[in-house]
């Protein structure tokens, strides 16, 4: 990754990453301060709903009180006790309700059956559990009704004014949607009642499962009811207020944070549960208003960081990438590259510095090069010297010798004059050699390529030398061939120059005797050939130099061999290198590229 | 002298007015107020001032001619001949035929006739049938079988019902069906000139109204009679002469008798004689009266709970639903019976008022006439049940009834009577055999 590009990165990850906070913590702040005025409105609703709660409670034992205590109940009770006949008093239960706008009413006898019902008047005889109530507090009950369902009323248990024994009054108001219409809710605020329509099952807390048709509001059924289901039954199950917040459709401006409060019969079990939900409209539209700009202002802030980061690559990357490219230019050998140099700041100081330090670089290269240009003069004239000078004496010594040996008798002279011309001969070969070699080198013949195996390279070098000399040390040829082909494009005379050089530096190197391997084998494209010694080997200073022309670390040579094997392998496109530790031989690897099948 | 002459006097014009008021006088409008519907099944009030049948029972529940004169069987019942009474004609003035009489009949009873054949023969209407038609002239005495005129002289249906009747509908307005008198009525013309039948009207209201004047004749059913002697009403009333009963259909669960016999144990008769009925008419067990067939008390009228558990056994229960006829102590009896069967545990579901169909039907039926073998193939006919009731001794009718009544098709409750309260200035008003008000014979006492 570039240094732009990580710029870039870490401006846009700190613009947002510091919008984000902010933007969370604005969120929560928001969210929090809603909640808390959910809760508020939630219990002031709950708390006008214990308030009519305790009217209508007020309400109905008053109304109850006012029928026990009316001339013509009391009659009735009175003709009840002294006849024992319910008869005549079937309907007077119903009559009584519609007066008293009652929604229940039962008149219960002194042995606890129905004298007469109002909401079920074929239940006449059947005894009414709730009479027995000794408690004149009105109370939550769920009444059964004709049609099999069942109504959750407020209802009041009174004695009638004078009875003896107690001819009871049982009776009491629906709570239902009128009930709760009665109750005001603030603005979005949505209540509920659900009662279930199937009584529990006794002893079990088990109850049918939930009816959307049981849920009702102050003008029907509850839209979405079917969502509070889950609020409903754990506040039923556990019989404590419960909240949460629900999603009533798929959009999230639609939710509502809801309340589910368990309303109770005397003996603690759960008749009903009221539901008060509150829309989370505002808090989503704040939310998301509040997203909108955060996620506008984190857009303008990446922007913001992208021309920033554009201005400071400007500024700093790109001298910085300049000076990496050129750093790479030197590197591969271009000393002359050199890098613009803007402005006043550190990144101009560097560029600076690092345009005189290729000018230094390129400058000491220079005279470098020059020096090893002198100094391989020097050699040149120093070895030629002493090579020149070798041959040179004997000749001084033999012209010399026979311009003395010209006042010998004439047969002297003669063996003389014979023995000073074979000797002359001789140092001239040698003066010829010498040069010829000089000669060699300077002008290397192109090579002229054919295809050969490496195989019948090696193979021939090794005939070559593997009988070695009649006198002097015993030297092996080995060879290690590899069974594949191993074809080149080579010059076979120039590459087998080159091989019998290093076969004869490694049989100079173990004057003592040794043994001499030539391998050879196919690396990938390459074509590898090692000519290895068991001499002494060389150190690291002389594998440094060995391939410099005219170094040699024997008495007698040119210093040639290596160089001129050094150039044939570069003319084949190919490497030579030394590997050799002191005392453990060398070894010469010659790498060259495999012809093409 | 003058003091005796005077006395005198006043004695004789004294008796000229008490016999003056013992005489019924023509003329004047009865204003009638029922709860129902005037044409409505059984008895409703006006179709028996509008129609009558070929026969009909006395208000001792002896079978008469009607528009029938004579009749006889044949072929050991298999076939009945009526000749009819001559020079009778409808409201509109056609003469009554044969013809008439027959598509009265096949009207009557489109698809199930107690009849396979009725034709017209000159004046004589004949009825052939596969079967033994023992009680046909008793059966053809009852209310769905009353002549009313199909088609007029070119073709079509009569705009409003037109019969032979003592009464002819003159209009309908405003609740209130308008009768007048038939001033060529075979049997003769009624005293008063038009009656007046407001239909609809709640009883309350219909009290309030007879109180006030404003009617003659009022409706006090059964479980009101006593609250309606306890207001000093003017209240007529007929014998138990309406068997209330429950019409068990033999679908679904009810397809199996045991069922159908725990549904007959479970029902607590005396809770609706006590209360709902208020002790008005007879608990019973039977079709007939004990009074009529002399062996009701053979039936058992207590409720038996274990019995009814005990039949129901595992039974898989399903839903039954239940409907009542009518309304008032109709609906209160029926929700009365459906707690009694959910302690059997049967699961009764209450369905509307009229519900066609419903598994068990409360229903009334009419005990009609005097011939027990007659009242109960009526009865059996009425409930769906048509069965030809030869029998003639009671033993043989008990056994009959026995097992009719072991199928727990029908299962009797109550026999309740009917009864009216009259206004002050109506005079001679009875109630005939099938309890309805005979306002034919009726007069207003201030009428001159």
């Amino acid at each position: 990754m570039s240094l732009r590009q990580r710029l870039l990165l870490l401006f846009s990850l700190t613009v947002a990453a510091a919008v984000a906070a902010v933007s969370w913590t604005v969120l929560l702040r928001i969210r929090q301060v809603f909640e808390q005025r959910d809760q508020d409105e939630t219990a002031l609703f709950v708390s006008q709903f214990q308030r009519e709660f305790q009217h209508r409670s007020a309400d109905v034992a008053s109304a109850i009180d006012r029928i026990a205590s009316q001339e013509r109940v009391r009659n009735m009770a009175f003709e009840l006790v002294q006849s024992g006949d319910t008869a005549p008093f079937l309907n007077e239960a119903q009559t009584l309700a519609q007066d008293a706008r009652l929604d229940f009413l039962e008149i219960v006898g002194p042995d606890g059956g129905i004298v007469s019902s109002a909401q079920w008047p074929a239940r006449f005889g059947y005894q009414e559990p709730a009479s027995k109530a000794t408690t004149q507090t009105p109370f939550l009950k769920r009444e059964e009704l004709p049609d099999g369902s069942t109504a959750l009323g407020l209802f009041s248990v009174q004695a009638i004014h004078g009875s003896e024994p107690a001819v009871k009054l049982v009776g009491g108001v629906r709570m239902d949607q009128g009930f709760l219409a009665d109750i005001p809710a603030a603005p979005g605020m949505q209540v509920g009642l659900y009662s279930e329509a199937q009584a529990e099952q006794a002893g079990t807390g088990n109850a049918s499962g939930f009816d959307a048709k049981n849920f009702v509001g102050p003008d029907g059924a509850v839209p979405s009811g079917i969502k509070y289901a889950g609020l409903i039954e754990k506040a039923r199950r556990s019989g404590h207020q419960e909240s949460g917040v629900l999603h009533l459709t798929s959009q999230r401006d639609e939710s509502v944070a809801a309340t589910a409060i368990p309303l109770k019969s005397s003996a603690g079990g759960v008749l009903a549960v009221l539901t008060v939900a509150i829309s989370r409209n505002a808090l989503v539209a704040e939310q998301k208003q509040i997203r909108g700009i955060a996620y506008g202002v984190a857009g303008g802030g990446i922007l913001l960081a992208i021309i920033f980061s554009l201005w400071i690559a400007a500024r700093v990357s790109r001298p910085v990438e300049e000076l990496a490219r050129a750093a790479e230019e030197v590197a591969s050998g271009r000393w002359d590259a050199r890098v613009p140099v803007r402005g006043s700041d550190e990144v101009s100081v560097l560029a600076e510095s690092f345009n005189h330090m290729t000018e230094q670089l390129e400058t000491q290269r220079e005279s470098l090069v020059q020096s090893e240009r002198v100094a391989a003069w020097r050699e040149l004239a120093r070895r030629l010297a002493h090579e020149l000078k070798n041959p040179l004496f004997p000749l001084q010594l033999t012209v010399e010798n026979l311009a003395r040996a010209r006042q010998l008798p004439p047969a002297e002279f003669d063996e003389v004059f014979n023995e000073s011309t074979h000797t002359l001969s001789m140092e001239i070969g040698n003066l010829k050699k010498i040069i010829g070699r000089f000669s060699d080198f300077s002008k290397m013949p192109k090579p002229e390529l054919e295809r050969v195996d490496a195989k019948d390279l090696v193979a021939r070098v090794r005939n070559l030398y593997a009988a070695g000399s009649e006198d002097g040390p015993r030297v092996d040829v080995v060879t290690e061939l590899e069974d594949a082909p191993m074809p080149m494009m080579v010059d076979p005379e120039l590459l087998h120059r080159a091989l019998s050089n290093l076969v004869l530096n490694a049989k100079d190197a173990m004057p003592d005797g040794g043994t001499v391997r030539i391998a050879a084998r196919n690396r990938e494209s390459k074509v590898e050939i090692r000519v290895s010694d068991t001499g002494q080997g060389l150190t690291p200073e002389e594998c440094e130099r060995l391939f410099t022309p005219y170094y040699t670390t024997k008495q007698h040579g040119t210093g040639l061999g290596l160089a001129i094997v050094q150039s044939v392998v570069a003319d084949h496109a190919g490497t030579i290198s030394v590997e050799s530790r002191e005392g453990q031989g060398a070894t010469f690897v010659i790498t060259l590229p495999r012809a093409d099948a | 002298m003058f003091r005796r002459l005077a006395i005198s006097f006043v004695i004789s014009v004294a008796a000229m007015n008490a016999m003056a008021r013992t005489r019924p006088h023509y003329g004047g409008t009865l204003h009638v107020e029922i709860a129902g519907d005037a044409w409505e099944r059984p008895a409703g009030v006006a179709r028996r001032l509008v129609y009558d049948g070929l026969t009909q029972f006395d208000t001792n529940g002896t079978l008469r001619p009607a528009l029938a004169l004579t009749w006889e069987q044949d072929n050991n019942f298999h076939r009945w001949q009526f000749r009819l009474r001559p020079g009778v004609r409808f409201h509109d003035g056609s003469p009554m035929t044969s013809a008439a009489i027959v598509s009265s009949l096949t009207a009557s009873c489109s698809a199930n006739c107690p009849w396979d054949t009725v034709k017209a023969v000159g004046p004589l209407v004949i009825f052939s049938n596969d079967s033994p038609m023992t009680n046909l002239p008793a059966l053809l005495a009852s209310d769905q079988f009353l002549i009313a005129l199909t088609a007029n002289g070119d073709g079509r249906s009569p705009a409003s019902a037109v019969g032979t009747g003592p009464f002819q509908v003159t209009g309908f307005n405003n609740g209130v069906l308008a009768l007048a008198a038939n001033e060529t009525c075979w049997s003769g013309r009624a005293f008063a000139d038009g009656i007046e039948i407001r239909v609809h009207r709640a009883v309350r209201d219909q009290w309030l109204d007879l109180s006030l004047g404003r009617a003659d004749v009022v409706e006090v059913p059964a479980e009101q009679l006593r609250l309606a002697q306890q207001q000093h009403l003017s209240v007529i009333q007929s014998p138990p002469i309406v068997l209330l009963a429950l019409q068990l259909g033999e679908s679904g669960m009810l397809a199996n008798v045991k069922a159908r016999g725990a549904i007959a144990a479970a029902v607590d008769r005396g809770a609706l004689y006590n209360v709902i009925f208020q002790k008005q008419g007879e608990v019973t067990a039977s079709l007939l009266p004990q009074k009529m067939s002399g062996y009701s008390f053979l039936f058992s009228t207590e409720r038996d709970l274990n019995r009814a558990h005990q039949l129901r056994g595992g039974l898989a229960t399903g839903a039954i639903t239940m409907s009542a006829e009518g309304d008032g102590a109709m609906q209160l009896a029926a929700q009365r019976i459906a707690l009694n069967l959910h302690e059997a545990g049967f699961n009764v579901q209450m369905a509307a008022a009229g519900t066609q169909h419903a598994d068990l039907v409360l229903r009334q039926f009419l005990i009609a006439g005097s011939d027990c073998g007659a009242a109960m193939e009526r009865i059996l006919w009425d409930a769906g049940l048509p069965a030809s009731v030869a029998d003639k001794t009671s033993e043989d009718l008990y056994k009959r009834e026995l097992s009719i009544l072991d199928n727990h098709r029908i299962v009797p409750l109550l026999d309740l009577p009917r009864g009216y309260a009259i206004g002050a200035r109506l005079r001679d008003v009875h109630l005939r055999a099938d309890g309805s008000p005979d306002l034919s014979s009726a007069s207003l006492e201030d009428v001159r």
